[in-house]
């Protein structure tokens, strides 16, 4: 995770000018604050691209578990995701997480009540998953643009 | 002198000039209230009134002089009044001018109204002369004796002529006895047949003030004690029956042939009678039966924990300790651990002065001590005590000496807790006055109040890192969350704050580890593979019950905190016995890290047995919090082993810091190499870092405390998130921080109060 270090050269980061909603300044700035170095930024960077990886393998296994529909799995799924991207401040794609878990543990998306169709749910995870993949990508894009990585086009 | 005289001279002759012409008048001014002899004083002092507003136009035309004395008019009237009113009432005035009265009556019993005017004018020279060293004072007393005499007839020319006689009887023979009431109104009273048969004697409390208590003529000692019981209700009444109370007589001649000089009286004996034998005449004050009660030596402090506050508000002394802790024996330390629980216990009506309450009630003396309770706000007079109370109460600690406080009010603590910060924060405290002022003495209005200064403590502190550097309690932290991400942070915030922690990735690893012992604090997160969150909780309570762990703890009686109390007492299964139970001294604090929004859920987990909750994504700001909240209450209650361990972990800190620091990938438990380096003291050392360690818990009941905590935690959660937010502006913040918080309420978000929160809702 944290070999990617090639990128470490930056001239001060930007504390995220950009982000619009897709990322919490405040809660990623405390984990900025963790940083011991403010040039290297080694934890936070860890951190950040450790959810890079976390995410592409979870996506990667929701599909999967979309594919046989097993709602379960794809509902602690969408809950571990959730847990990280929260911890980031990825607002928006915790939000989809959130409604993931429940939809595989068929609820409405406010997790209140039930739903009984199981293929709806299904339905409403997929679309929910698709989403989620895009934002995901939105907060990659601005995460790697303030960690100056070099071969995500500026 | 002569020019007192002169004053006096002139005025006296006016004032005796008008009275004549005058005397019709007042008696048209007494008209009105001239109706009734019996409606006493308020009637004088409304007519006062009259007569002073009424003076101008009444006297004024007639003086030429200028500095016409006000007080003229106004005195006759009173002197109407207060002989008007002999008939029904004495009072002390009316009772010295009553020998007088009488004989001037008597030597013109219905004589008409102008006949006094001579005699006044004669009888005021005289006393003008007489007393000329006395004043302004003297000038008032003068014109009522002066205008006595006519004041007299006028009165009876009110009543009817065949009263007087009566009325000068009753003078007469009241009057004496009046005067001697406290001497011998009894020795009146005793030989008269016709009187009732209630009487009064004489009872007093070593040492204090006698007092009446009513009696029947045929009542025995027994009685006289249930009487007693009934008058010091309080004192005596809650703590004693009747038959403990004993009563002494004093001898008034112990040199006669009594050969001691008092006497314990039986419970057979009839009271009247043996007070008229051993005080003929009747009993004095100082003749008071002296009640006696036995010294109780074992208090029991918890049937009186409300209230002995009621006897400190009523009567201790006011105002008058400089000294917060007058009697208290001083315990080496000073201990802001009372004051602070104190102040904020007492609000809820429930008291931690076990001490001081039996003494009150043992020995009948009142303690110096100012009560710390909290309904003093409501007297103006107390005020300072409680600014005092506030000054000495550290802030930091205030949430946990209340949780302590009100969760486990039996536990016993006598270790004195020196907090570390209370030098710092007594001027922030200090300097809210207003708040005892204007709130309630209930705990709502104070509880903002803390939070806020703790706040400011906590930021303050946090940035000057010296929460970092040891006001943050050593303790042993488990961390229990499945996403290496999140534990990773979670592991950055405990490096930061130097505290020790562990890590376990699902239920069933944080249940092995917490039964490796020594963790003061678990961060459970709920969701968890293999055993979530909830069972994991659930077990290590069961399992902390079957150990009795946490129970054991209290000397003094089985904790509320267990309701099956049957289960505490069993023998663990071979499976479930702890190995190292002096690791487990107390429960231990877990705290839910509940990524849910749902309110449900968060009551599950305390229901589960969760001290307390952070929801996710877990703010550092707060997590400090937590762990200083807990981690300060852990050091208050069991400073000494704290002390000790915290001495010894910051030498072991140097050594360890390498290890601590190592990459922070990984799940690596630093927790072993300082647990081995405890294990390298000394038994005792060992056993008092161990004690530090579990002492956390011992308060908090798995599911009440949790409840509690709850609410303060919500709050507490807003201002850190507010704290976060906005690094500088505490004070106005709060409010917006607020509010983001309601809003975002339902939100797992859990409102960092930002525009990417409302606007990711709308969606």
């Amino acid at each position: 995770m944290a070999a990617r270090s090639e990128n470490a050269e930056s001239d001060g980061s930007p504390d995220l000018p950009d982000c619009g909603d897709a990322i919490d300044p405040t809660t990623f700035e405390q984990i900025l604050e963790m940083d011991d170095d403010e040039e290297e930024r080694e934890f936070s960077r860890s951190i950040v691209y450790g959810f890079f990886d976390q995410a592409e393998v979870t996506f990667t296994k929701m599909d999967a578990a979309l594919d046989t529909s097993d709602l379960p799995t794809l509902s602690s799924l969408g809950h571990f995701l959730k847990g990280s991207s929260a911890t980031l401040g990825l607002t928006k794609v915790k939000d989809s997480c959130e409604k993931i878990q429940h939809f595989g543990a068929m609820k409405d998306e406010n997790g209140t009540h039930d739903v009984t169709d199981r293929q709806r749910c299904l339905q409403l995870i997929r679309d929910t998953l698709k989403k989620v993949k895009v934002e995901y990508k939105e907060a990659e894009k601005i995460l790697k643009r303030f960690y100056h990585e070099p071969d995500m086009p500026q | 002198m002569g020019d007192l005289r002169a004053r006096l001279k002139p005025l006296f002759r006016r004032s005796s000039t008008p009275s004549s012409p005058k005397s019709p008048k007042p008696s048209l001014a007494e008209t009105p209230a001239g109706h009734p002899l019996g409606d006493g004083r308020n009637w004088s002092k409304t007519s006062l009134r009259l007569a002073k507003n009424r003076k101008p136009s009444t006297v004024l035309p007639v003086d030429e002089i200028k500095e016409s004395p006000p007080q003229l008019p106004p005195l006759e009237h009173i002197e109407t009044e207060s002989l008007g009113r002999e008939g029904s009432e004495h009072t002390p005035d009316t009772s010295i001018e009553a020998p007088q009265s009488p004989i001037l009556e008597k030597g013109n019993p219905t004589l008409t109204v102008e006949e006094p005017t001579p005699k006044t004018e004669v009888e005021k020279e005289v006393v003008a002369i007489q007393d000329p060293g006395l004043l302004a004072e003297p000038d008032a007393r003068n014109t009522i004796a002066s205008q006595r005499p006519g004041i007299a007839h006028r009165r009876q020319s009110l009543a009817p002529s065949s009263q007087s006689s009566l009325i000068n009887e009753l003078l007469q023979s009241e009057s004496p006895q009046l005067q001697s009431t406290t001497t011998d109104y009894f020795g009146e009273v005793l030989p008269r047949p016709k009187m009732p048969q209630h009487k009064k004697i004489w009872v007093k409390r070593p040492g204090s003030s006698a007092t009446q208590v009513t009696i029947h003529e045929d009542d025995l000692v027994d009685d006289v004690r249930d009487m007693i019981l009934k008058k010091y209700a309080n004192s005596l009444g809650r703590n004693f029956d009747a038959p403990d109370v004993t009563l002494r007589i004093i001898y008034r001649h112990p040199s006669g042939r009594h050969s001691q000089t008092e006497r314990t009286l039986g419970p057979e004996e009839p009271v009247s009678k043996v007070l008229e034998v051993h005080y003929p005449g009747g009993q004095s004050v100082e003749e008071a039966l002296v009640i006696d009660v036995p010294q109780r030596r074992t208090p029991k402090h918890s049937p009186h924990l409300a209230m002995p506050y009621y006897l400190h508000d009523d009567l201790r002394p006011r105002e008058n300790g400089t000294d917060y802790f007058p009697p208290m024996p001083v315990a080496g330390t000073h201990s802001p651990h009372l004051p602070s629980s104190i102040s904020v216990s007492s609000a809820q009506g429930i008291s931690h002065h076990p001490a001081h309450a039996m003494a009150v009630l043992t020995t009948g003396q009142l303690p110096n001590l100012p009560s710390p309770g909290a309904r003093v706000a409501r007297n103006s007079q107390h005020r300072p005590k409680y600014g005092r109370q506030h000054t000495s109460s550290p802030t930091i600690l205030q949430g946990a000496a209340n949780a302590q406080n009100h969760e486990n009010l039996k536990y016993s603590n006598p270790a004195p807790m020196p907090t570390p910060p209370i030098p710092e924060e007594s001027p922030s405290k200090a300097a809210t006055p207003p708040i005892p002022r204007v709130s309630s003495p209930g705990p709502r209005p104070k509880a903002p109040n803390n939070k806020r200064s703790k706040k400011q403590v906590v930021q303050t502190s946090t940035d000057a890192a010296s929460v970092r550097d040891g006001a943050v309690p050593p303790i042993n932290v488990l961390i229990v969350e499945d996403n290496i991400i999140n534990l990773r942070l979670l592991e950055a915030f405990m490096k930061r704050l130097k505290v020790r922690w562990s890590t376990a990735m699902n239920g069933k690893d944080a249940v092995t580890k917490w039964r490796e012992g020594g963790f003061h604090l678990v961060l459970m997160d709920i969701q968890l593979p293999v055993m979530n969150g909830l069972d994991a909780t659930k077990e290590i309570r069961r399992l902390e019950r079957v150990n009795s762990i946490g129970v054991f703890s209290n000397s003094a009686s089985t904790t509320p905190t267990f309701a099956n109390g049957d289960e505490i007492d069993q023998v663990p299964e071979e499976e479930d016995s702890l190995m190292n139970t002096a690791l487990f001294k107390s429960p231990v604090i877990i705290v839910a890290l509940t990524a849910s929004s749902l309110q449900s859920d968060r009551h599950e987990a305390l229901a589960a047995g969760c001290n307390d909750f952070l929801t996710k994504p877990v703010n550092f700001e707060w997590l400090t919090r937590k762990v200083m909240e807990w981690g300060c209450m852990q050091a208050l209650i069991d400073f000494d082993g704290w002390r000790k361990w915290k001495d010894f972990s910051s030498q072991s800190n140097q050594n360890n810091k390498p290890s601590t620091s190592t990459p922070l990938l990984g799940i690596k438990s630093p927790k072993s190499t300082s647990s081995s380096a405890v294990g390298g003291l000394p038994n005792a050392n060992a056993n008092n870092a161990n004690t530090a360690n579990n002492a956390n818990g011992k308060v908090v009941p798995p599911g009440m405390g949790g409840g509690k905590k709850k609410k303060e935690e919500r709050e507490g959660m807003h201002l850190g998130l507010v704290g976060k937010e906005k690094v500088v502006g505490v004070g106005v913040g709060g409010e917006e921080g607020l509010t983001g918080r309601e809003r975002d309420g339902s939100d797992e978000t859990t409102g960092t109060g930002t525009d990417t929160n409302g606007d990711s809702e709308g969606k």
